[in-house]
Parts: C-alpha cells; structure tokens; sequence
C-alpha cells in the first residue's frame, strides 16, 4: 500500500480528451454547444460540426431507450439519458484524483465525478441552487488525505442565510461520507445570489 | 491514455491484464471499466468509417486497467479505472475491486510479490 501522497498519472493535461484539427479540443466543442449558443466557430468549422453531430447521434440513441419503454407509460427515461450524458461529459473532463477511504488506501475519485454528487446534495436543500464546487486539499492543518470542500450556491431570499448554509454543509458532509468514502476536513459555503422566494423551479437533476 | 496497453511485452502480461480487468468488472457495483462511453462511440465510429471489409480487427486490449513492472523482479503496479454504480458506496466499491483483483493475480501467480493496486473511480451511473 502507499500513501496518498502519490496520486495516479494522468497521461496528459487534458486526459483523454481529443484534439480537433481545428485546434479546439472535443469537449470544448461539445461544450460550445451546449452553453456558447453566439459562437459562430461551431457552425462554421466542419470539424466542430461533426464532433457535435456524433453527440447529437449519441443524444438520440439515448432517448431512443423510451420507445423500449414504450409498454409501461410510467417509465420516465429521462433520468437515465442525462446519467448517461453526464458520463460522456465526465470522461473528457475529469480533474484531478482525490483520495477516497483511508490515506494508505491508494483508492481514488475524479475530482468532477465528486463535486457532482456533493452540488446534488446541496441542492437536496429546499430553494438551493449549487454553482461551483471545488474540491481542495485540506492543507497542513486538515487530516490525512482530507480535502476541503468549497461550494457556491444561490439561496432563496426569504431563507435565513447562517441556518441555510449549515443546512447544506449537512448535506455536503453526509455525502460525501455516506455515498462517496470522501474524508471532507472543511465545507466552506459561499452565497453568491439571492434568488427570489418561489422562483427555484426545476432544480432536481439539473446538477452536472 | 493507453490503458490496456502492455507496457511490458508477453503473454503472461496480457494474461493478468485480462484476468485483472475481469475480476475487477466482476464486483458489484461497477458499472464498466474504463475506456468508457465516449471511448467506445469512438471505435464503433472508427470501425463504422474504415468499412467491414479486409483483414479483421486486432482484438482490443482490455479496457482500463494498466498494468507496469518497474523492476523485472519486483511486484507489479495495477492501475484499475472504473465507472461505479451511484447506488453503492463509491469507496466500498473500489475496496472490492482492489480485493478481486489482488486476488485474482495471487491466485494466477502466487509466488510474485504482492502488487501494488491503484483504484480511481472515474464516473458514477
């Protein structure tokens, strides 16, 4: 056994990521697509077109899985297509490994597929909306193979704020030990908006 | 990444590589080794644009376990990457694996030295 100390290789900055011949690296494109609706490359490099259109295939298979779901009308398939696309998405952009279990244990967890599940737990809070998740070491003074947890959320605003980020300090804690096996020395919680009361609609799944 | 692919030459290599990627998709709770979706969408497109025509395909390596040997007579490095299912305890999970494979590989070749295993989950379904 070793020590945490010694993370995996990565066998390049952007792991398995592909680059294009345009230059651009596959999950920018998918990406671009996805949040960069104005960037007028995607539209115009022949090569982003059809990194996007293999996605778009993929998308589409996916979905297809309702139709063998067709017999039971109860059967929502929308939960499985984002899972699957959530991987897909993961694997090109995967962060760091962090420790996972004990620190002699060598056992690790993608620094993404992590944060994922800490920011749905956050978002279990009523009216909290998760931003960015960074997950840090802990430093001198944290334990052994400890990362410290850094979360932006956007709060209700009729929520009161101290009571509201214990809360999802909670809920970051136990799953991350529930779920992952992440020892977590520290949550700090950031608010970074105030939303108003009843506008957080949508909020389950919407976490990547 | 070149998981998979023998960093030392011979079939015994290839063997505990194999052996090693089967017992650790065995365990409850992963989902697949790595290479992964987008991995494979990849090589069903590459195949799907060389045509099926002409000599075979080499069969794949398999997907996501490295296995090195820094010293020729020291124990081997197991490099294990996995998808796990959401529904366990991530940690339980790579616990499993590292215990299937160690004892996989004992069992293959009891008389070299214990290896050292690496587990990283690399996604959760």
């Amino acid at each position: 056994m070793t020590a945490h100390t010694d993370p995996p290789n990565r066998a390049s900055a952007h792991g398995d990521d592909e680059r294009l011949p345009c230059g651009r690296l596959l999950s920018r494109a998918w990406e671009d697509r996805e949040q960069r609706p104005d960037d007028t490359h995607p539209r115009s490099c022949p090569h982003c077109r059809d990194a996007v259109r293999e996605l778009d295939r993929l998308e589409s298979a996916v979905r297809g899985l309702r139709t063998e779901a067709a017999d039971n009308p109860a059967y929502d398939a929308e939960p499985l297509t984002r899972r699957i696309m959530d991987v897909v998405r993961m694997e090109l952009r995967p962060g760091r490994p962090l420790p996972l279990g004990e620190p002699a244990e060598d056992l690790w967890i993608m620094e993404a597929v992590a944060a994922r599940t800490l920011r749905a737990a956050a978002e279990t809070v009523t009216g909290v909306r998760a931003g960015s998740c960074r997950l840090l070491d802990a430093g001198p003074d944290g334990a052994a193979g400890a990362v410290g947890v850094r979360l932006d959320i956007h709060a209700p605003a009729d929520a009161p704020l101290p009571e509201l980020a214990a809360q999802v300090r909670e809920r970051v804690w136990e799953a991350a030990d529930h779920e992952l096996g992440l020892v977590v020395a520290v949550v700090d919680i950031r608010v970074t908006d105030l939303v108003p009361a009843g506008t957080e609609h949508g909020q389950e799944g919407r976490t990547r | 990444m070149t998981f998979g692919t023998a960093d030392t030459a011979g079939p015994a290599h290839a063997v505990l590589v194999e052996q090693a990627a089967a017992a650790a998709a065995g365990v409850g709770g992963v989902a697949f080794l790595r290479p992964g979706l987008a991995d494979r969408l990849r090589s069903v497109r590459h195949r799907a644009a060389n045509g099926t025509g002409g000599a075979p395909a080499p069969t794949p390596a398999p997907a996501g376990v490295r296995m090195t040997r820094p010293d020729a007579d020291g124990p081997w490095h197991v490099e294990i990457h996995v998808v796990a299912l959401r529904r366990a305890r991530t940690v339980d999970v790579a616990r499993a694996v590292r215990v299937a494979v160690a004892r996989r590989l004992e069992a293959l070749a009891p008389s070299q030295p214990a290896p050292r295993i690496t587990v990283t989950v690399t996604g959760l379904v």
